[in-house]
């Protein structure tokens, strides 16, 4: 017998590898369940009669299945073999409006919000083997939550070391690649097998400019990473040009499968009416830019939106009271910006490269296409909340 | 005066990089680095003789250097 948990019918869809023949075989085998082959079955047979039914042309089977037989599909996920994914079977209902089923108040014992509203808790993807670069304030190299992992770092600031001395760098790097399981506190960290490259591209006392920045960018490159990270730009005026050079830069870097994601910016002061135009660089065509929303999926305050035909918004990301690493002793803090929803998009980004391979133009697609559509206008979060995968 | 700047070639001028550079330096610019992969050189050049940049063969733009600031350490808002 089964149980249905609110919303699901207590039975479960399996998802099949393609093109396997044996798997009301293997159904059996693995967890005891007598599923019957739509294509064996031709006739009108009471198919219920049996614990299952295998959608051949779907690579799907319909079991019920105890929660004995559930764990030992689940495991068998994990096995070399035709059973790919199991899930409950839901009901479907009229899509509500997705803004009440959006808790206002979300436990963060375990996980930050922003991990948890990018789903990257229920992805198998930790960002192992992909090279993630942060350009930014540099990082603490130092910091006990990143102790173990593979971190390259290059400061392109004259005079100063990669180490941090502002804060904003080491918040940024905890979380787009930082822990899940920190020694205290919830984990925030989105890629959290990813490589780091950390370069320092912003001063201590938090500037930098573009020559540091496209150093920065041509050193990621080289090293092959799929994604950079760029908390960082300048406000801009509305009907400014975009930088050619950085659209020049950012296009090439594309075609060798590298993805440049930058905030879009935080002038806006949207209580008192104004919308600010998307910042250098994020306004340029080929990098992502990135909006920043709230716990409740609302647009934050800060963030910059959309106000002429270039420099578009083009995803979102959780971006208000981010909880993530700060330099030593602090270790962590919580604060709030389009920086804070950038990183938790280059952590996804990282994921979905090492979940499909993709790079590019084609990262880039799928971020897009996956992203959680918000009822909001498309100019202040163009495709909406990216999911991991 | 002078000013920090940017240069981006030319996809199809990337191979002869080299030569471009020299007639960046032959045009006014005092070269900081050659940044390969991003197809960028940066440098200083006196703001007068920007134009001049603009003209080399296999250059597309050329762009005054922005300062990029974050707001400090405490600031709840970054």
């Amino acid at each position: 017998m089964t149980s249905a948990t609110s919303g699901t019918t207590g039975r479960y869809l399996v998802l099949l590898e393609d093109d396997w023949s044996g798997a009301a075989n293997e159904l059996n085998r693995v967890a005891g369940i007598r599923a019957v082959d739509s294509a064996d079955a031709g006739v009108a047979a009471p198919l219920w009669d049996a614990d299952g039914l295998v959608l051949r042309e779907l690579g799907v089977a319909l079991v019920s299945a105890d929660p004995e037989q559930v764990t030992a599909l689940t495991a068998a996920t994990d096995r070399p073999g035709p059973i790919t994914l199991v899930e409950p079977e839901r009901i479907v209902r009229v899509i509500a409006n997705p803004a009440t089923d959006t808790a206002t108040r979300v436990d963060e014992s375990t996980f930050s919000w922003g991990l948890q509203a990018v789903r990257a808790p229920d992805s198998k993807a930790t960002g192992k083997g992909v090279r993630v670069a942060v350009l930014d304030t540099g990082l603490d190299l130092t910091h006990p939550d990143l102790e173990g992992r593979t971190i390259t770092s290059m400061s392109f600031v004259e005079g100063q070391e990669v180490q941090d001395g502002h804060g904003h760098g080491t918040h940024c790097v905890g979380t787009s690649c930082g822990p899940r399981k920190p020694s205290d506190g919830p984990g925030y960290g989105v890629a959290y097998e990813a490589e780091i490259y950390a370069g320092k591209v912003l001063s201590n006392e938090g500037s930098g400019a573009d020559g540091g920045i496209l150093a920065g960018i041509s050193w990621a490159i080289t090293n092959g990473c799929r994604v950079v990270s760029m908390s960082l730009g300048a406000a801009t005026t509305p009907g400014a040009a975009y930088s050619r050079v950085y659209e020049r830069v950012a296009r090439r870097a594309l075609t060798r499968g590298t993805l440049i994601i930058a905030a879009a910016g935080n002038e806006s002061e949207r209580a008192g009416g104004t919308v600010a135009p998307v910042g250098h660089p994020a306004n340029c065509p080929s990098t992502l830019a990135v909006g920043a929303v709230d716990v409740r999926g609302a647009i934050a305050d800060f963030s910059c939106g959309t106000v002429d035909t270039v420099g578009a918004v083009d995803v979102a990301g959780p971006g208000v009271d981010v909880y993530s690493s700060w330099p030593v002793p602090t270790k962590h803090r919580r604060i709030s910006g389009t920086s804070m929803a950038t990183p938790h998009v280059a952590g996804v980004a990282a994921l979905v490269a090492q979940a499909t391979g993709a790079s590019g133009y084609e990262l880039w697609a799928r971020l897009a296409q996956t992203a959680r559509r918000l009822p909001l206008p498309s100019t202040d979060v163009g495709a909406g909340l990216v999911q991991a995968p | 005066m002078l000013v920090p700047v940017v240069v981006a070639v030319d996809d199809e001028r990337l191979v002869e990089m080299a030569a471009v550079v020299d007639a960046l330096r032959d045009a006014g610019l005092r070269v900081g680095e050659v940044l390969a992969a991003a197809g960028v050189v940066t440098g200083t050049a006196d703001s007068d003789r920007i134009a001049s940049l603009s003209a080399v063969p296999g250059v597309v733009s050329v762009e005054q250097a922005r300062t990029i600031g974050l707001p400090p350490p405490d600031s709840s808002v970054q």
